[in-house]
């Protein structure tokens, strides 16, 4: 019966690392990727780090973890006898996921309409870096570069000196957050067109360009520059305001860092306040002049209770204090590095991470799998990312219909 | 045609985390019916950004309307609206009603909220055997946290995206300047209901989905935990540089102005050759230690230097322009100003679409980024609206949904019920 929520769909994934995270939530979700990769393997195998740190195609991380559960083909497709092979798996395919340079498709013969010809309900998910049109069309980007125009670096970074002169740039947050910004987006789109296509049988078209999937992704600078003209400036730590705020991540005693609510709301601060005291690290809060909640309010108040938050941090390691304070309704947490997550019991109850075995190594690497808890539809566990061309008898023999000879042959010619 | 006609989602998020799901599914075509109370309102209906309305003036405190919030209008475009006291014995018993109308039940509230109210999934699925129930909580309904807070930075505190932003040590993290796994959340918001949908269009079944704000984050630090296992190296920042996809220079440059940097990306000797030559071809660019990649990553902070000495003097958009003819990968660190009011391809795009809101009038409201050829889809959905005053539907549900007539309703709002 069926297995996941795509368990009916395949997707055809041609292109670069723009496409791999998105491909990676198909595959995750249930449905039948093949990754087309140029003979020889894709570029992404280069992006690391690597197993062992040993750069090599079949030893990236960054491979590894962005094509679970993908199957893997190679395939020159600009070549005459590998751009039939190509129409054929278009004809197969539910969904086509193009990353390719802007016109590669187009320059093959294969625009949107031709596709239509090939397969009346394919649904086309066209990722480019700026659009198929419009003065930027032809700029080049990276992750770097787009998360700078879409204004996500803007908005990231550290606090300016007194006098309000930055001295540190704009950081873009790593790794690679345009792809999984204009993946996601990318994904809710082909479900929508596949929901829709369940029905008619017709599919469509759908442009995606990253920078403006990039751009919609911040959260209060549009809208105060719409409705009050005003810029959000960066802060240390914690949101872009019109104006700079009171710190809200703060050192442990151990060196490492906590994340607290500066300016809770109402309510929430005489819970802290009391959680404090509870500790003995109310600093003067209890004095009399706070009785008065005129003293309770106001940019010195906020500035100095952040202090005595401060002081209460210091006093405990990071990974300490912060479910008790949660315990009691407080939204603290510890700055975790990624991998500190892993031995959580939250997570493995849950299953937010699973077990994938790696033949080639003997060995069984915990992934992160599941970014929802779908007991009906769980997200695929593996298998590993597709080794170089790993299912091209699968797929070229299997499925169109080659024999192995032509497969030897086209293999020698360097077409797969 | 919008490809999610006639699927109705029964909405009970708030925020952004929340209500930023059904707001995707609202722009490709389904009618999303938020449900709202006004004694607990989503408190960005009152926040700043006010809306300015013409002939008042009143500063935030004065602002009586629960309808002129900015991020409010922002987050819940192409919804309805309809008040319900869900407290009242009554209000549950009409949440019911709309439950056997309805494709989706999706909310935000802690974890144990919906329970509470005798409403968990059991509930919802003897009502209708078919239902999708999408619940997207802070750390997840299952598992030991399930009471812990969360909003945006605490999701990104604790997956790691946090200590993942910024410059190295001794430096602090810079974590993300805005609530990155507010959106974040709202896409896998909306992946559930829509991957749902999907499944039930092909099975007839519908199904529970437990999400979290915090594992979609999670999910993407895979590599970083990767590396941690295999080679036992935890996570080190590296300011702007490109580590894991070798580039020199790469990192945004100062430039003339107050807090104006470009970002420039550099990943082949080709590119850094073109980028010479834009800056006339300096001695020290000749120096043999720039002269390949793997030379330039190791004299990184030389080169940053000298190139900084070079940009602090340009204005940041003709030099993106120059460098961009050059054939070199640079973009301009923009501001929500030059988003909204400079940028030619996201206007070229429609990036921003003028909706119309009954209290504030028309105002330009950010589109979803996917443009489908031959579906209609748009962030004002199937009614063309921006964000829905409070209640503002209240006719279309109890009179066109639930067919009440007005003196059952005159009833109802007399006991507090809606």
């Amino acid at each position: 019966m069926a297995n996941g929520f795509l368990f009916d769909v395949r997707v055809i994934e041609l292109g670069d690392e723009k496409g791999d995270f998105c491909g990676k939530l198909f595959a995750g979700a249930g449905a039948d990727v093949i990754k087309v990769e140029p003979p020889g393997g894709s570029p992404s195998r280069q992006i690391g780090p690597f197993y062992k740190d040993t750069p090599d195609p079949e030893r990236s991380l960054y491979f590894w973890h962005y094509n679970l559960a993908k199957r893997g083909i190679t395939l020159d497709y600009a070549s005459p006898q590998g751009l039939e092979l190509l129409r054929k798996l278009i004809g197969n395919a539910t969904v086509l996921l193009d990353t390719t340079p802007l016109d590669t498709l187009e320059n093959l013969g294969l625009d949107w309409t031709a596709l239509q010809k090939i397969n009346p309900g394919l649904v086309y998910v066209r990722i480019t870096p700026f659009g198929r049109s419009g003065p930027w069309r032809d700029f080049k980007a990276t992750d770097l570069v787009h998360l700078a125009l879409g204004g996500e670096m803007m908005l990231c970074g550290y606090d300016p000196r007194p006098d309000g002169v930055y001295d540190t740039p704009p950081i873009a947050p790593q790794m690679w957050h345009a792809w999984h910004i204009t993946g996601n987006q990318a994904f809710i789109a082909a479900i929508a067109a596949l929901f829709a296509r369940a029905d008619t049988g017709v599919g469509d078209m759908i442009d995606i360009p990253v920078h403006q999937a990039v751009s919609v992704c911040t959260e209060v600078d549009i809208p105060y520059w719409i409705y009050a003209k005003t810029a959000c400036l960066r802060q240390t730590g914690r949101h872009g305001f019109p104006v700079i705020g009171p710190p809200s991540q703060h050192k442990a005693k151990n060196g490492r860092y906590c994340n607290v609510v500066a300016n809770p709301f109402p309510g929430g601060r005489e819970t802290m306040i009391q959680f404090l005291r509870e500790l003995g690290l109310q600093g003067d809060l209890d004095d009399d002049k706070y009785k008065d909640p005129a003293n309770l309010v106001g940019f010195e108040f906020v500035q100095h209770f952040a202090q005595v938050q401060a002081q209460a941090v210091a006093a405990f390691d990071a990974e300490d204090l912060w479910r008790k304070a949660q315990d009691r309704g407080i939204p603290w947490v510890p700055v975790r590095h990624p991998e500190e997550n892993l031995d959580d019991e939250q997570w493995k109850t849950r299953g937010t991470f699973g077990d994938v075995h790696h033949p080639e190594l003997g060995e069984t690497l915990r992934y992160a799998i599941a970014p929802t808890r779908a007991e009906e539809c769980p997200w695929r566990m593996g298998p590993r990312a597709p080794l170089i061309g790993e299912h091209n008898e699968a797929v070229f023999c299997g499925e169109l219909g080659l024999s192995r000879d032509e497969l030897r042959r086209l293999k020698e010619a360097r077409v797969i | 045609m919008r490809p999610l006609q006639g699927v109705r989602i029964l909405d009970l998020t708030w925020l952004l985390a929340g209500a930023g799901g059904p707001r995707l599914l609202a722009a490709l075509g389904a009618e999303v019916i938020r449900l709202e109370w006004r004694d607990r309102l989503d408190f960005l209906r009152y926040s700043p950004p006010v809306i300015p309305v013409e002939g008042a003036t009143e500063s935030r405190r004065e602002m009586k309307s629960v309808n002129r919030g900015g991020l409010f209008n922002d987050n819940n475009p192409g919804k309805r609206s309809f008040s319900l006291n869900m407290a009242h014995p009554k209000g549950k018993e009409i949440f019911k009603r709309l439950v056997t109308l309805s494709d989706v039940v999706v909310e935000s509230f802690r974890a144990d909220a919906m329970t509470k109210w005798g409403l968990g999934y059991e509930v919802l699925r003897s009502l209708k055997p078919d239902i999708i129930y999408v619940q997207q909580s802070g750390w997840g309904h299952k598992g030991p946290y399930w009471k812990y807070a969360s909003y945006g930075p605490i999701a990104q505190g604790i997956s790691g995206l946090t200590d993942q932003s910024g410059l190295p040590e001794p430096y602090p993290p810079a974590g993300w300047g805005y609530s990155y796994m507010d959106w974040s959340g709202a896409y896998y918001t909306a992946i559930s209901m829509l991957l749902a949908l999907y499944y039930k269009k092909r099975t007839g079944k519908g199904q529970y989905i437990d999400g979290s704000q915090i594992e979609p984050a999670i999910f993407m630090t895979g590599t970083a935990i990767l590396d941690y296992l295999v080679n036992g190296r935890h996570w080190q920042r590296t300011g702007n540089r490109a580590p894991y996809k070798p580039a020199a220079p790469h990192g945004a440059y100062r430039c003339e102005g107050a807090d104006r940097w470009i970002a420039i990306a550099v990943s082949s000797d080709a590119e850094w050759r073109a980028l010479v030559a834009e800056m006339g071809t300096p001695a020290w660019a000749r120096d043999p230690k720039f002269a390949t990649l793997a030379t330039r990553i190791i004299n990184q902070d030389e080169l940053d230097a000298r190139i900084s000495e070079w940009t602090r003097s340009q204005e940041p958009f003709a030099l993106q322009d120059r460098l961009q003819k050059a054939g070199i990968a640079a973009g301009v660190c923009q501001t929500s100003q030059d988003r909204v009011e400079r940028d030619p391809q996201l206007k070229h795009l429609k990036w921003l679409i003028p909706l119309p809101n009954a209290e504030v009038g028309t105002w330009p409201i950010k589109d979803v980024p996917f443009h489908f050829t031959r579906a209609t889809v748009d962030q004002g959905g199937p009614i063309g609206r921006a964000s829905p005053c409070y209640g503002e539907d209240n006719d279309y549900v109890y009179g066109e949904l639930l067919k009440m007539s007005k003196e059952q309703r005159a009833q109802l709002e007399q006991e507090g019920v809606i």
